[in-house]
């Protein structure tokens, strides 16, 4: 066993963290301040380095990288903007890895190609008002009409809504089928008639990141974007969320590294009783047991990325990652704003903006509990 | 065009430096390492040059122990064609004669129209390795670049950095030596496609010993840490002159208002 990065593992480190020091983190404060997503900024620079299709295949126009590449690219972004982050997550791991795992040919060149080539941005329908957690309790339809689809429904809380040009969007096709078997996923274009956005929520955090509701009513898809089978799509969104997972986990782990050099270096600077607070034990015993943390975490997503990359079953180790990584960041960020003490509360420090980040890693893309749920039924079937 | 580029490996200078067990040079364990920040404008300029002209190859040359490959990949991804990798463990024994004799064995024979290095190290910041290397080849060499444009093959027009913010353009044929000064240019980063592609470009070994000629004309004898001295600069007097003594000394002391 090697614990060390590759060469082109520890370029790709550079390079994005370089960008994201140099081009992300001037602006993080006041985008999400603004709530203002930049899409010349955090996705179409992110294309230009190569990064929206880092883990495909060139045949797609993607980098062929490996996941810890794609882990370590979040990883960085995240570490001065959470919301930059989960924008390259979503796009990647939701929007554009279903079609690669699932899409036919045609699909892959027609829909995956351009979405790895950041000429589109992708995102994922799954989440509706009374269907989170319990996928299968899915509301919107898709109802075969001649050679098309004609879809009805609401989706919620679907992260890059409105921009995103390309949407993998589940809707049950078969009303008698056990709730699980009667659900199919569909690629869906913007601006498809009978497509369009509701409300943007107002977020606690990833501010500068759009989340968006998607609503259908009699959007008619051609029978050539049913993605995989007809009936497959909870199966589709299942082996979509393990990858998920990795993402999203790597954002927390980049949240949390981010708050952990914050804390550092105020640490070393701020002085009580003519000392630095970082000459105290006390601190040092916090920063410690913070950095160890955020180590555990690294280790669990590079090996459930490392799995990924080679063909290794991931779901349990994905879970796994994203549990403890996003856990960490939610005790390192609120951590971080205690050391920061008074200034940790206000907006002029990063800390505060990182603790409200890093609360949805709980949530979205499986909460806590369900990445419980999903190691625990691994241990115990 | 056949360009070289000179590149050296240097500790990351936010690092904590150590100085030595002998009291020579730096302890080199627990550093971070970066390609020399002059050295990585020297590299985008040569991989300028190279989009400019088309028909080009760009060798890059490190003189250092296995870790400068990691920074010879990253030149390879930002755009050279090809890595030379000098093996030498203890380059810093070395002074810049030496250093220069190194490159100047690899290059002679080779016929480099066009040789770009940084205009010194963040590290021994000698400031001599490009001009020796220059005199060595018989090449004019032309130091502190801030502006390079290429008119036609082997015509460069060059702006200069002097002191005190004065700036003198220089015309020079070619073969030329170029010591790229901070100012030149904004070093890309190296996108993925790039990296992907460096793995596949050459990267060749040669052992020290092939190149090296002579020995150190000169000896670091010992590397200290100046006493600390208590604060900064005190400006005393009106707000006026206040003013006009911190733009006198801003231009004299930095180039914020060059």
């Amino acid at each position: 066993m090697i614990f060390e990065l590759t060469e082109e593992q520890n370029l790709i480190r550079d390079m994005v963290r370089q960008f994201a020091e140099t081009e992300v983190a001037p602006s993080a404060r006041i985008r999400d301040e603004e709530e203002r997503f930049d899409r010349a900024l955090m996705f179409d620079r992110l294309a230009e380095l190569g990064l929206t299709g880092i883990v495909f295949p060139e045949e797609y126009g993607g980098g062929g990288a490996d996941y810890i590449s794609y882990a370590i690219a979040v990883e960085e972004l995240s570490r001065v903007c959470a919301s930059t982050g989960v924008t390259l997550s979503a796009h990647l791991s939701l929007g554009a890895n279903p079609i690669y795992l699932f899409g036919n040919e045609e699909q892959k060149q027609q829909f995956l190609a351009p979405l790895a080539r950041g000429e589109k941005m992708g995102a994922f329908g799954l989440t509706e008002p009374a269907a989170g957690t319990d996928a299968g309790g899915t509301k919107t339809t898709a109802v075969k009409d001649g050679d098309s689809w004609l879809l009805n429904g609401t989706k919620i809380f679907i992260t890059n809504a409105g921009e995103a040009e390309t949407y993998v969007v589940f809707a049950r096709t078969d009303k008698n089928a056990q709730k699980h078997h009667g659900i199919s996923a569909f690629i869906v274009e913007k601006g498809t008639p009978g497509f369009s956005f509701g409300k943007k929520e107002a977020k606690m955090g990833i501010r500068s990141s759009p989340t968006m509701e998607l609503v259908f009513e009699n959007c008619r898809i051609p029978a050539a974007q049913l993605l995989g089978e007809e009936g497959q799509g909870f199966k589709i969104a299942m082996k979509t969320l393990d990858g998920g997972r990795i993402g999203i986990a790597s954002q927390a782990l980049g949240i949390a590294q981010g708050a952990l050099e914050a804390a550092v270096n105020y640490a070393r600077e701020r002085k009580q009783f003519e000392s630095p607070i970082s000459r105290f034990q006390g601190v040092q015993f916090q920063l410690a047991d913070m950095a160890t943390q955020i180590e555990a975490s690294r280790l669990l997503v590079y090996s459930a990325a490392f799995k990924a990359s080679n063909g290794i079953s991931y779901s349990q180790a994905s879970a796994m990652a994203k549990l403890m990584a996003s856990e960490t960041a939610m005790r390192v960020t609120t951590q971080a704003v205690q050391i920061f003490g008074g200034y940790g509360y206000t907006r002029e420090f990063p800390v505060e903006r990182m603790m409200r980040d890093a609360k949805i890693t709980e949530i979205y893309e499986g909460t806590s509990e369900v990445q419980r749920m999903v190691i625990g039924s691994a241990l115990t079937r | 065009m056949k360009i070289l580029v000179c590149m050296k490996h240097v500790p990351d200078m936010e690092s904590k430096f150590k100085i030595s067990t002998d009291g020579r040079w730096y302890d080199d364990g627990d550093l971070a390492w970066r390609i020399n920040e002059y050295d990585e404008y020297a590299v985008e300029q040569a991989v300028r040059l190279k989009e400019q002209l088309g028909d080009s190859d760009i060798t890059v040359l490190s003189i250092g122990p296995e870790r400068v490959k990691e920074a010879m990949k990253k030149a390879l991804a930002m755009g050279c064609d090809r890595g030379v990798h000098v093996v030498d463990d203890r380059p810093s024994d070395r002074d810049a004669m030496a250093i220069a004799t190194i490159i100047a064995a690899f290059a002679r024979g080779r016929n480099f129209d066009c040789i770009f290095t940084g205009m010194q190290s963040q590290d021994r910041g000698s400031g001599q390795v490009g001009l020796l290397v220059g005199e060595m080849l018989g090449l004019p060499a032309v130091s502190t670049i801030v502006d390079f444009s290429c008119i036609g093959e082997h015509n460069y027009t060059i702006k200069r950095e002097l002191e005190g913010g004065v700036r003198a353009v220089v015309e020079v044929r070619g073969p030329a030596l170029f010591t790229c000064q901070l100012g030149l240019n904004t070093p890309r980063y190296p996108t993925l496609p790039n990296i992907m592609k460096a793995k596949k470009k050459e990267l060749l070994t040669v052992p020290v010993a092939e190149l090296a000629g002579g020995g150190n004309l000169q000896d670091t004898v010992r590397l200290f840490f100046p006493e600390k001295k208590g604060g900064g600069m005190l400006l005393e007097g009106e707000v006026p002159q206040l003013a006009d003594k911190l733009i006198a000394i801003l231009k004299e002391k930095t180039t914020v208002l060059a």
